[in-house]
This record gives C-alpha cells, sequence and structure tokens, in this order.
C-alpha cells in the first residue's frame, strides 16, 4: 500500500492510437477490444518496483479527439512522464507527433520524461510506420522509444516501467526537484515518516540524495 | 465580538502572506488581498471560490468572526472527535496541538499579521484598544486551550492568564506574540515566526477539514492548500499509521481517504481543480482585455452566475430519512438535472456508486433483522454473527468514500463537457442554479446514507459497550460531514469554469 514515491504520468496521442487500451492492459492485464471514447480524461493506478523502492503510478489516460485538446492540455500540468503513443498501421497519427510533442513540451515541466509508443505492433501485415521510423523520430527528439501491442501485452509493462525507470534516474541524478509537485513527483508517506509527520512534502531531503 | 472585525481580515493576510513559499508558482500569484470586496477581478484560486460573498449583511458571515466564534463553541466536540474516528489522523499528540492552535490562532495570526504591516518601519506598536481587544481573546482561548489540550496544565492556564496580562502592558506586539508562543509551546515547539506560520497554516487546514461543526462556515475560509492536497495529506497520514500498526487493530479501520484515492476521487478532484484554476486565469485575462460597457456588462453577468454559487445552503437538518424508496427519487432528481445542463453527462457511475451504498445498508440489515424474528436462529445465526460493528463502520466508510468520489467525478465530467461544448439552449446562470441544485441532491444522500448505516450500527451494536460503539458512530457522521463538504468545495469549483463557459457563448453568439 504505501509508496515511495508517486509518479503522473499523461497518456497522449491522437484517437483510436490505442491510449485507454494500454492503460487497461497495464493496470488491469487485460485487453478490450472495443472501447468507449475517452472524454476529457481517465485515471488509473499501479503499483511498480524499481531498485527495491515501491513506485506508484497515477496514470491521466487523457481523450485523443481534437476536440477535447484545450481541456486535455489543462492535464499536462504536473506530469512527470508522458507516454506519446501512435499507431504504427496509421500514417497520419506518426505525421502529428510533432504537434503532440510541441503542445507536451509547452504545457508541461521541462524535465519531462517522454517515451514515445509505436502501438499495435500485433498488426504487422498493416504497418504503415517502419519501426527505424520511430527510432528516428525519437532519437532526433530525445525520447525514449518502444513498439508495444496492447492487445498482446507485449512491451506494455516495459514502457510503463522503463519510463518510470528513468524518471527515478533523473531523481537520483538530482534533476527532478521532488520538493516540487509541478514536477509530478510526489514523495510517499514512507519518506515523510523518517523526517517527521508535521508536513507531507518535507521528508525529501532524505530520499532525494542531494536534490537540493 | 464586533471590534474583532477588522483584524479578521488581518488572519487571513497573514495566512496567505506567510505560506507562499510553499506553494507552487501556479497558486502564488493567487495570493491577491482578499479583503476588498469588489474581487470582481481578482478571479483568485480555488480558495478565492470558495469564499461567499463579503457583502453578505450579517455580522457571523464574515470569516473571522467565524472562526473566532466556532473556536470557542468547537473545543468540546474535537475531543470526541479526535478520540475514535479514523479522521483523526493527529494521534494523541496532534490533539493537543491542535486544540491548541486552533484556539490560539486568531490571535497569533492578528499579531502577525501587525508586525508583517508594520514591518517595514519598525517594530509596531499597536493601539491600547487593539491589545486590549486582543488580550481578552486571549484569555478566552487561553482558557479554552489549556483547559483541553493537558489536564493537568493548570499551570499553563496561569501563565496564560498572566502572560496575557503583560501583553496588554507597554511591552507591545512582540511580547503579546511570544507569549502566545510560550503558552503553547508545551505542545508546539516555539520557532519564532517559523512556529507561527506554521501553527496558522495548519490551523487553517486542520479547522477545515476536521471540523465536523464548521462545515456551514467552511465556504468562508481561506486555504493555503487546495482541497485535493488536504485530502491527499490526509490519505498520507492514513497510510502511515497502517505501515506503523501494520499489526495492531487499525489494520480493521476502514479510512476514509485511502478508500477516496481507490475510488479515483482524488485524481477527479486534482482535475477538476486544474480545470477550475486555469479557467479563472482565463475569466481574469478576458476581464483585463475589455473596458467601458463591455467590462460592466460582463462584470454584471459573472457576478449573477457567482451569486448562484454562494446562495447554496444545505442543511442536513431537512433531510427526510424516512423516505424508502430505493434511490428512484436520487436517480430520477440527479438525471433531471443533468439533462437541464443540456450537455452530454451520464449518472451511470454515479447511481451505481449509490445504489452500491444502499444495497451494503441492507446487506447488514438483512441478516439482523432475520434474527430479531426468529430467535432461535439456526444458519442465520451465523449470518448475523458475521456483521460486527466494525464490519458495519467499515462499509459505511467504504460507500461514502466510493459516493463522494463518483460525486466528484461526476462534477468534473460536468466542467470538461462544459468547456467542451458550448450550448445555446441555456445559459451559465440557470446550469449554475441547476449545478446547486445538484450539490443538494447529493449532500442530502450522503446525509441520508450516513443516518441509514448509523442506524444500523445502533440496531447491530446495542449489545457493545458505549466506548466501541460510540467512536464508530461519531466517525461515520464526521466522514459524511466531511464528505458532503468535499462535495461542496467541488461544486465551488466549477464557478470559474462556468464563467469561462459563459464568455465562450457570449464570444460565440457574436457582440452584443
Amino acid at each position: 500500500m504505501a509508496y515511495a514515491y508517486l509518479f503522473k504520468y499523461i497518456i497522449i496521442g491522437d484517437t483510436g492510437v490505442g491510449k485507454s487500451c494500454l492503460l487497461l492492459q497495464f493496470t488491469d492485464k487485460r485487453f478490450q477490444p472495443v472501447h468507449d471514447l475517452t472524454i476529457g480524461v481517465e485515471f488509473g493506478a499501479r503499483m511498480i518496483t524499481i531498485d527495491g523502492k515501491q513506485i506508484k503510478l497515477q496514470i491521466w489516460d487523457t481523450a485523443g479527439q481534437e476536440s477535447f485538446r484545450s481541456i486535455t492540455r489543462s492535464y499536462y500540468r504536473g506530469a512527470a512522464g508522458a507516454l506519446l503513443v501512435y499507431d504504427i498501421t496509421r500514417r497520419d497519427t506518426f505525421n502529428h507527433l510533432t504537434t503532440w510533442l510541441e503542445d507536451a513540451r509547452q504545457h508541461s515541466n521541462s524535465n519531462m520524461v517522454i517515451m514515445l509508443i509505436g502501438n499495435k505492433s500485433d498488426l504487422e501485415s498493416r504497418r504503415e510506420v517502419k519501426k527505424e521510423e520511430g527510432e528516428a523520430f525519437a532519437r532526433e527528439h530525445g525520447l525514449i522509444f518502444m513498439e508495444t501491442s496492447a492487445k498482446t501485452a507485449s512491451n506494455v509493462e516495459e514502457a510503463f516501467i522503463n519510463t518510470a525507470k528513468e524518471i527515478y534516474e533523473k531523481i537520483q541524478e538530482g534533476v527532478f526537484d521532488i520538493n516540487n509537485e509541478a514536477n509530478g513527483i510526489k514523495i510517499g508517506p514512507q519518506h515523510a515518516a523518517t523526517n517527521s509527520s508535521l508536513a507531507g512534502g518535507q521528508g525529501g531531503q532524505q530520499a532525494g540524495g542531494g536534490c537540493c | 465580538m464586533s471590534d474583532n472585525k477588522s483584524p479578521a481580515n488581518d488572519i487571513e493576510d497573514n495566512v496567505e502572506v506567510s505560506a507562499p513559499k510553499e506553494q507552487s508558482p501556479a497558486s502564488q500569484d493567487d495570493s491577491s488581498p482578499d479583503s476588498n470586496s469588489d474581487s470582481f477581478a481578482d478571479v483568485a484560486p480555488t480558495r478565492k471560490t470558495r469564499r461567499r460573498p463579503e457583502n453578505k449583511p450579517p455580522p457571523q458571515e464574515t470569516p473571522e468572526t467565524a472562526v473566532t466564534s466556532e473556536n470557542a463553541a468547537q473545543t468540546p466536540t474535537q475531543t470526541t472527535v479526535s478520540q475514535g474516528s479514523s479522521w483523526g489522523y493527529w494521534g494523541s499528540w496532534g490533539k493537543s496541538i491542535l486544540s491548541t492552535a486552533t484556539a490560539t490562532v486568531a490571535t497569533v495570526g492578528q499579531g502577525l499579521s501587525q508586525v508583517i504591516e508594520k514591518a517595514e518601519t519598525s517594530l509596531g506598536i499597536p493601539s491600547p484598544e487593539e491589545l486590549s481587544a486582543q488580550e481578552e481573546r486571549e484569555e478566552k482561548t487561553d482558557a479554552a486551550s489549556s483547559s483541553e489540550a493537558e489536564k493537568a496544565d493548570e499551570e499553563g492556564y496561569a501563565m496564560g492568564g498572566t502572560m496575557g496580562m503583560l501583553s496588554s502592558s507597554s511591552i507591545g506586539m512582540l511580547s503579546s506574540i511570544s507569549s502566545m508562543v510560550q503558552t503553547t509551546s508545551k505542545t508546539v515547539i516555539s520557532g519564532g515566526l517559523d512556529a507561527l506560520e506554521f501553527i496558522g497554516k495548519k490551523t487553517m487546514d486542520v479547522i477545515a477539514e476536521g471540523d465536523p461543526g464548521f462545515k456551514k462556515t467552511k465556504g468562508l475560509m481561506i486555504r493555503n492548500s487546495t482541497l485535493s492536497q488536504v485530502l491527499r495529506e490526509a490519505k498520507e497520514r492514513e497510510e502511515q499509521q497502517t505501515t506503523e500498526n501494520v499489526a495492531s487493530e487499525m489494520e480493521k479501520v476502514a479510512h476514509y481517504g485511502m478508500l477516496f484515492d481507490e475510488f479515483q476521487g482524488l485524481s477527479h478532484l486534482e482535475a477538476l481543480e486544474l480545470l477550475s484554476r486555469e479557467s479563472e486565469a482565463k475569466v481574469k485575462s478576458v476581464l483585463t482585455t475589455l473596458s467601458g460597457d463591455e467590462l460592466v456588462q460582463l462584470r454584471e453577468e459573472l457576478e449573477q452566475i457567482k451569486e448562484s454559487f454562494s446562495l447554496m445552503e444545505f442543511d442536513d437538518e431537512e433531510v427526510d430519512d424516512t423516505k424508502d424508496d430505493a434511490g428512484e427519487s436520487f436517480e430520477k432528481d440527479l438525471n433531471e438535472a443533468l439533462e437541464k445542463l443540456h450537455i452530454s453527462s451520464t449518472s451511470e457511475r454515479l447511481c451505481k456508486a449509490r445504489k452500491n451504498a444502499f444495497s451494503r445498508v441492507t446487506d447488514i440489515k438483512l441478516p439482523t433483522e432475520a434474527k430479531q424474528q426468529e430467535e432461535d436462529g439456526d444458519e442465520q445465526e451465523a449470518a448475523v454473527t458475521k456483521c460486527t460493528v466494525e464490519a458495519a463502520h467499515s462499509s459505511a466508510i467504504t460507500s461514502l468514500a466510493e459516493l463522494t468520489a463518483r460525486s466528484i467525478e461526476q462534477f468534473h465530467k460536468v466542467a470538461e463537457m462544459l468547456l467542451h461544448s458550448n450550448s445555446e439552449e441555456v445559459t451559465a446562470l440557470e446550469q449554475a442554479k441547476v449545478l446547486s441544485q445538484i450539490t443538494i441532491v447529493l449532500c442530502k444522500e450522503i446525509s441520508l446514507l450516513s443516518k441509514r448505516f448509523t442506524a444500523c450500527l445502533t440496531t447491530i451494536g446495542s449489545n457493545e459497550k458505549g466506548e466501541v460503539l460510540n467512536p464508530l458512530i461519531t466517525g461515520v457522521f464526521l466522514e459524511a460531514s466531511n464528505s458532503a463538504s468535499y462535495i461542496q468545495d467541488a461544486f465551488q469549483l466549477l464557478m470559474p469554469v462556468l464563467e469561462v463557459s459563459h464568455i465562450q457563448r457570449t464570444v460565440d453568439s457574436g457582440p452584443h
């Protein structure tokens, strides 16, 4: 139950690329071929372990529809990680990545870790975007990259966990100020307890390894 | 009480001033002066929106008198509250801080803000009138705090009294502050202004979140932290307690905050807060671009919307707990109201939570009633023994947490749809009124639910000792009261959203 850190994630990308399915696969380990359109934002949470530490991922699954864009932008704030998803069987979802990325960079904090995800890797026969293209885009923009399948669960776990590892490393390096909640990281009750129970965020110095 | 009025505004200012470094940049620019009643342009943050308009005539509507009078009247309630409820996460040490700090914050705040005011020139020395008013209040609060904080605190009381007397002499501001610190230092380690800031900040939170009797005046309070922060902190304290007491009986106690989070209540609340804050900023920036008649007209229109947010009064005394219609009227009222909003918003999840909650009541009741009917009881007897008072309490807390989380989810979805679609069929003002009705429907349901559960608890716990049963019942009522407060606060978060929506509609329909 108790966790050392809480990371806020957002999942963004065009409508129908499989954002909600990725989340469902990650949190519930199941696949639902037909999914209602997401309105605004929905949530999921799961506990993972990195470096022996319990980390709670609080995931904000945003609506991909253009008409919700101005609303979902409000949710970027305070995210530590973002999963930027496109559909390897639809070239246009790949072409829109630049817009998504600009949006994300503009409305979130500069340290946010972004994982580029080419989803639906099970549909090899209908592939329109080569894996190399995804890799090149990620390299060019400093993102991590993975191809996943929410249907077969391939790489889904890894996508979420590798993002968390990257965030965790940034914390260790002192890049993230974990006492600033605008960075999308919260310190869990375990750490707060070691310091004092007076105020929630004060346990940071010990946990952060010299972040101040 | 009437001479407390001007310091009252100071209290708020002080709290705002004293804690900005803990705030995120976003909320920092929110700390605009609150004392101006012409607050139209500075549509500040969530806490601003929580306040009822200041131009309400009755004197007890002003924040500070509310705070002080509540404090005076509040102390007995607090003791009972922190005893056994799961919300009493302050623990036993917290209790004494809490009561002392609550009682003293008014005085401390008053002093501190005056210091800040006069810091530029020199150490300010308040007028004799101010000091004597202060002294009166100090003595009052000293009495309340010391008698409660520690039973064997007669010494402290005496000291508090003496120090209070001292402060009335010409020693001035600082001594009066330090006397307050000394009287509280048994529980709070004094660290100069830091300690005062801490007391001020924490007290505002504590008063706001932990005081069951406070809910009516809560809307008047200004908080440093957002609602979701308060709830998150509460949840974290509960988690911490659970960690610390793994093997102990704490494990069995249902934790409202943790459950509320599990039902994604916190996430929806946070998201709603983000939308609300952003909307507020938008309204502000639109207002700065307007001038002349346009500005006057828009201000008037927004003021009307604001008013429908301040009129909402929920009185749970009025809740009729005799009706038993399996929630049909709740669903009907809710869906009718949602329809009037003219946004596509479904109440499915909320209605399901409501059903879950009331079926839990039935689950508790059934075996109990069966037992009463046939005393010889065979298999049913076994079922009865399963439903302990602890289980019933846990059921109640779970239900309240679920229903509240879903209510807040509903408000969050309404906010999204309001921003998403600009309905032509209905005005923002009408929508505001409908939302206020929905809030009342939700709060009534919470109240009804808590009454059902406590009635169950009373029935199945008739053989339990008072010290076992009473804290459980108090706990249910407390969380119900908190639930209603959260729902009302979430409702207040919708105000800037409706304002933006109104502006959008005005723009869409062309200049008038």
